[in-house]
């Protein structure tokens, strides 16, 4: 079987290109429903757009939702390098948001370092567990990490947030359920007047910065993505390939947990009662259509961000806002299957592509 | 007793339409959007034709839809089918919260439902179905040639093409008739259950089916059993809570993760023999070696 990054994005010998296609036939189908449901789709396609770029109160909604993106889907990026699918981003990021409102109580002006390193740290143990199972104990991945995600959810929400840790005095009613909130000295600090734009946006990108030089200008990256293109070859030239996908797992579980830590000191100030974000699951679409790489990754974070960001206005039209996830889903539909656009592919390159050189397409009816 | 007959029948559907199409060597992580479109068309059919039977129906038929997607792209583009069925969830959570409040103009639950009737136990055919199907299923795949092909094809599609069978259609199939399992158990949720769609359907329940089709070790028998297990948990922590003041200790959340906590160890412990069919999420290509 070939190793998991060939299987995704080699066959989409243009990957870039194949992204932009998807997003856009994405947009045409969400449009022509739009429109099919009798709506001015013209008009909600503005005040999407309006909403995610008019201004500064906007722009600062789409920065916020872009860096939690840009962070889970770096986190299932760092996983595919050494060949993992890390499915358990929404687990990750609940511990390390659990972890951030924890640590985030302390009232000290190391408050916002020690919880960003608390969330981090959580989310690592989280990440690196499922990477422990796959090297010691042949679970697969992917099971795991669904499997986490569930025990995540339940034992935080359904236990520690409402018994344990929970506020003192709430419970009863959702609204103030959660714990209790994070001191003053934890928060993201908000730079621009009217916009909540927070110092989370620069410590993705950052951070993304940061990955980026991690995977392609270092040792270790070098190590990662040859224990991702052939485990066994990489153990053959002496580099311990089981640790290696540990260490991966664990900063992809990092990343997502100081994911969660962006939401809960930048937005939500404690851990509220209900915290089913999805930005974990949006995750794997934001790595899937950035083909993988740290600057794609980004890429495609920013322009889901404003999507989210924009789709919260598409509520005037009548439209919900889960319109966002909608054309996200279509879009990670359109990238998987990039064997639909090689003929389009080869078409547009016209002759500089001959397109004989595309993989045969089956032609077996299903 | 009465709440596990209630809870399992989702659950117990679901992870037979898993067993299904991973016995035949695809990979399914789609079942909770399948679940999820199976909840919703029943929950249509049953409110537009006034019949839960052919909400149930058109359930089914849903699921097979959208497993339907998941065929075509995996099989016959060949995408991973692990990111098939995640785009799958995907757009089953958009495009059914879309298309609720499109057609019923509510973004949280549908208009009331006609539910599937109960007999004068409490429990819809639907509970017996979930008791009697894992047993014909369990033994359509072991003793029926159809069973067998569907074997061979998840274990060794290469040997099985050899012997002239159609690999490709055969794993297609087995993706549409998992689809039509799952969107049944969707369909249990809206007309059998709560007798009205609700926005969060199925809230986990497709992962938890996953999780018992793993626990079962991928055989009929042994996934609805889990799936039986998985259902009496949740029915056990629901008594507790009302029948001792256990509110007051918050536990809910530790018994509705222990049934994921249970299959990842039994996954790490190697307890028995847990393995998935050899060809499980390998493409097959006709044309290769």
């Amino acid at each position: 079987m070939p190793d998991l990054r060939a299987r995704l994005f080699a066959p989409a010998r243009d990957p870039l290109w194949g992204a932009v296609l998807a997003i856009a036939l994405a947009l045409l189908v969400s449009f022509v429903a739009i429109a099919a449901s009798g709506r001015d789709a013209l008009a909600g396609f503005g005040d999407l757009l309006s909403g995610a770029l008019g201004g500064p109160g906007p722009l600062g909604e789409t920065a916020i939702k872009s860096a939690v993106l840009v962070l889970t889907g770096l986190s299932v990026a760092v996983a595919f390098t050494v060949g993992l699918f890390n499915i358990g981003g929404e687990g990750q990021l609940i511990w390390g948001g659990l972890a951030a409102a924890v640590a985030g109580r302390l009232d000290s002006p190391l408050a916002l370092p020690l919880s960003l390193v608390a969330a981090a740290l959580a989310g690592a143990a989280w990440g690196a567990l499922p990477g422990w199972l796959k090297v010691r104990r042949g679970v697969h991945e992917v099971i795991s990490t669904i499997l986490l995600n569930w025990v995540a959810i339940h034992l935080v929400h359904g236990w520690l947030v409402a018994g344990p840790l929970a506020a003192a005095g709430g419970g009863a009613s959702i609204s103030i359920a959660g714990t209790e909130p994070v001191s003053r000295a934890a928060w993201l600090p908000r730079p621009l007047p009217g916009s909540r734009l927070d110092l989370g946006f620069p410590l993705a990108l950052l951070i993304a910065a940061c990955v980026w030089f991690l995977l392609t200008r270092t040792r270790r990256g070098f190590e990662w993505r040859a224990v991702g293109a052939s485990r066994d070859a990489a153990h053959a030239s002496g580099i311990p390939a089981g640790r290696r996908i540990c260490e991966a797992m664990a900063l992809s579980g990092a990343l997502a947990g100081l994911a969660g830590a962006l939401l809960i000191l930048g937005t939500e100030h404690k851990y509220p009662g209900v915290f089913r974000t999805g930005y974990g699951f949006d995750g794997i679409a934001v790595a899937l259509v950035g083909g993988g790489t740290a600057a794609g990754t980004t890429l495609a974070a920013l322009f889901f961000g404003a999507l989210r960001a924009g789709a919260t206005r598409l509520q005037l039209v009548g439209i919900h806002p889960s319109f966002a996830e909608l054309i996200q889903g279509l879009a990670v539909l359109m990238v998987a299957a990039p064997r639909i656009f090689q003929p389009l592919l080869a078409r547009l390159r016209g002759s500089s592509a001959p397109a004989a050189s595309a993989p045969p397409v089956p032609t077996v009816q299903p | 007793m009465n709440l596990i007959l209630d809870f399992a029948p989702p659950l117990v559907f679901a992870a037979l339409g898993g067993v299904l199409s991973e016995r035949a060597g695809v990979v399914n992580i789609g079942l909770e959007g399948m679940m999820r479109f199976g909840a919703f068309a029943a929950a249509a059919g049953s409110i537009s034709t006034g019949s839960p039977w052919l909400g149930l129906l058109c359930g089914g038929l849903a699921g097979a839809a959208a497993a339907g997607v998941h065929a075509l792209l995996s099989l016959r583009f060949r995408a991973d089918q692990v990111v098939s069925g995640i785009a799958l969830n995907l757009v089953a959570l958009g495009l059914v919260t879309y298309l609720l409040q499109a057609v019923y103009g509510s973004p949280g639950v549908s208009p009331p439902a006609p539910a599937l009737p109960r007999d004068r136990y409490g429990h819809t055919a639907m509970a017996y179905a979930a008791l009697i199907v894992p047993v014909l299923f369990h033994v359509w795949l072991s003793y029926a040639p159809a069973g067998l092909r569907v074997r061979a094809v998840g274990e060794h599609p290469r040997a099985a093409a050899t012997l002239g069978v159609r690999v490709l259609p055969l794993r297609a199939a087995c993706v549409l008739g998992s689809g039509v399992l799952a969107g049944l158990g969707g369909a249990v949720l809206s007309v059998g259950i709560l007798g009205q769609f609700d926005a969060r359907m199925p809230a986990g329940q497709g992962f938890m089916a996953l999780a018992a089709m793993v626990f079962g070790k991928w055989t009929p028998l042994g996934a609805a059993g889990a799936a039986f297990f998985f259902a009496a948990a949740d029915a056990a922590q629901r008594q507790l809570s009302f029948s001792l003041h256990a509110a007051d200790l918050r536990l809910e959340g530790v018994f509705l993760a222990l049934p994921y906590a249970l299959t990842l160890l039994v996954l790490a412990l190697g307890i028995g023999r847990t393995r998935a069919p050899a060809a499980d999420g390998v493409p097959y290509d006709p044309e290769g070696r």
